[in-house]
């Protein structure tokens, strides 16, 4: 399957993407730690970090970095823009956010009496627009098209607001065309996706039961190349995606660095083809229905 | 000598004027900023704001300067270069906050953080400068989140507060004045004199029943009235609003009832709000433009009016390192 994918600098064709990275914090900021006393960030530092990991990727044969940050956890629409001029190497951004705890209180204790959660249709205005309109540059302007929507779930069991942004997250996807991903420790939070009518194979899903994830159809992502294989042996090739685990630059936690490069001699040739690349173009693609 | 911070730096208290002691360039909830509905284009923004500014600063003339307290928390748009711009170019002083309007405003990373982590956030705001601009906040900002009731985050960055005025002698402004029992104790406990602390929007609609402000007033803590304006005779009143005549009557209850020591006064507004629609026609100059017309009528002298404006806040926000109370237990 073919079609188009929104990257940071417009579309391209899906059979272009090449070897992807498919789940990737490129720059992630804990929503806060920008105002944080102690919390330096330094774009020129941030930038030539993250260039260098992507540079070597492309050595290694990479082709495209996803990043599923979403938009409120550090995403910075010109700097990926940026990066990738700079590298050649595809970035793909992402609208969402999530889980609830993430949130900023707009969200969630807004200016009204009762202040009363966001529901989902809300959510989903808000994430169609930065696929249709364009990413936002806080009340600075749109810049390029989202080219996934993201959502996380709170561990040991979603919140009210979690499944409004999970529906969010559906709609949009729905909407747009685009993938939906979800991080998420139940295999009910992919069922509420697909209960809004969300085919199984627009979905990926970061998942602690990644068996149940690929039972439904959906793509269960994976850090582990061994565990990649077992499903693979299991007959689920089609439905298994690679990522790293780790983080380009970390601000406010932290967290293992990403090696881009080291996924593209994770898996053997044959199975690499189908996880890294054509598991990914078919799932990026957008899918107008 | 008694100096308060300003966005341009220090200044004699005695270079203050008159004080409207709780207000707000910008206000809007963290995560608002995400959300085109609200933006508005730098034009715009400089537009809606600087003839406000500039009415305020010939408003204060009779008083000396014009100093405008902006009561906004680290997460809600505060934008220290913007207010240095402001202010340098309408003479106006403007004071920053360090602090949160309430937890349920504090993003992840500050909702994660001890008690001593949230105080060397405020200590460094105030004695170092707010994000690398050179700005020293100049009030600690702290509330209630929605719901009437204290959280435990919300207490968290009360201590935390408390230890940093103690360290610094900057003031606090409580956002809300409700739930107060848990706010004192905590005071008290750090060894925190309530006349450091302005419990704010006492006077508002949605709080009346709700707040013991004489208790408060007893025990030396500063009563805010400080929501002059929002009144429920407004075309589209703010749910927080109240009778024009009733909140007045209650200000007046001090002014004249030998309190006058006690409040602080101001309008709460927003020259140019950044995540809600705001109340229309409400701003900082509603002080010059009803309230002080409606105090000489209800027949509060000149002086008192000077106190209000100009001496209880160059007093209270004065970096003043208190001798802390001892612990009651
Ligand atoms: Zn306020």
């Amino acid at each position: 399957m073919t079609g188009t994918v929104n990257t940071v600098l417009g579309p391209v064709p899906s059979a272009d993407l090449g070897v992807v990275a498919v789940h990737e914090r490129l720059v992630s900021v804990v929503p806060g730690a920008q105002f944080a006393y102690d919390v330096r960030i330094d774009r020129a530092e941030v930038f030539e970090a993250v260039a260098a990991q992507l540079r070597a990727f492309r050595a290694a044969g990479g082709g495209t970095v996803v990043d599923s940050t979403g938009m409120f956890h550090g995403r910075d629409v010109r700097l990926l823009e940026a990066l990738s001029r700079a590298t050649g190497v595809h970035l793909v951004a992402s609208t969402g956010m999530g889980p609830e705890a993430m949130l900023g209180g707009y969200f969630l204790t807004p200016q009204t009496n009762p202040p009363t959660p966001w529901p989902a249709d809300r959510f989903a205005d808000l994430f169609t627009a930065e696929v249709t309109e364009g990413m936002v540059v806080p009340r600075v302007e749109r810049r390029g098209l989202a080219g996934l929507a993201v959502t996380a779930t709170t561990r040991g069991g979603r919140t009210a607001t979690d499944e409004s942004l999970l529906l969010g997250v559906a709609r949009t996807a729905l909407t747009t065309g685009v993938p939906a991903s979800l991080r998420s420790d139940d295999v009910d939070d992919l069922d509420v996706v697909l209960k809004e009518g969300l085919p199984a194979h627009r979905v990926a899903v970061v998942a602690d039961d990644p068996l149940a994830v690929v039972e439904r159809g959906a793509y269960a992502v994976l850090t582990d190349p061994a565990r990649v294989l077992e499903l693979v042996d299991a007959g689920h090739a089609e439905r298994v995606l690679l990522t790293t685990g780790g983080v380009g630059v970390s601000f406010g936690e932290d967290a293992p660095t990403a090696s881009y490069a080291d996924l593209t001699t994770a898996l053997p040739r044959d199975v690499a083809t189908q996880v890294l690349v054509a598991n990914p173009r078919d799932l990026l693609a957008i899918e107008k229905r | 000598m008694a100096r308060v911070n300003t966005v341009l730096g220090p200044i004699p208290s005695e270079e203050l004027g008159f004080v409207a002691v709780h207000e707000h360039i910008g206000y809007g909830m963290p995560g608002s900023e995400l959300d085109t509905r609200w933006w508005k284009s730098p034009e715009q923004r400089y537009e809606e704001t600087v003839p406000k500014l500039r009415a305020f600063h010939e408003n204060c003339k009779p008083y000396g300067a014009a100093t405008f307290v902006d009561a906004t928390g680290i997460c809600n748009g505060r934008d220290i270069p913007y207010y240095q711009s402001l202010s340098e170019k309408t003479g106006v002083h403007i004071v920053a906050s360090t602090g949160f309007v309430g937890g349920d405003t504090a993003l992840p990373f500050f909702e994660r953080a001890s008690v001593d982590y949230l105080t060397d956030q405020f200590l460094h705001e105030i004695t170092v400068g707010i994000a690398g601009t050179g700005a020293k906040a100049g009030i600690i900002k702290v509330g209630v989140s929605r719901g009437f009731k204290m959280k435990e985050l919300d207490l968290r960055i009360y201590r935390a507060a408390a230890r940093a005025a103690l360290a610094t002698g900057v003031p606090i402004f409580t956002h809300l004045a409700v739930d107060v029992e848990p706010a004192i104790e905590v005071f008290h406990d750090e060894g925190l004199p309530l006349h450091r602390v302005l419990f704010g929007h006492a006077d508002d609609g949605v709080s009346q029943g709700k707040v013991r402000d004489t208790w408060i007033a007893d025990q030396g803590g500063r009563i805010g009235f400080d929501t002059f304006g929002y009144d429920l005779e407004l075309p589209d009143p703010p749910f927080w609003g109240r009778p024009r005549q009733e909140r007045l009557d209650h200000f007046l209850r001090y002014v004249q009832g030998g309190r006058v020591d006690s409040v602080l006064a101001s309008a709460d507004a927003n020259c140019s709000p950044l995540g809600w629609p705001g109340v229309k026609g409400h701003t900082v100059n509603y002080l010059f433009e009803v309230l002080i017309p409606a105090l000489r009528e209800a027949g509060v002298d000149d002086d008192t009016i000077t106190r209000i404006f100009v001496d209880l806040p160059a007093a209270f926000l004065s970096l003043q390192t208190p001798s802390p109370t001892t612990s009651p237990s």
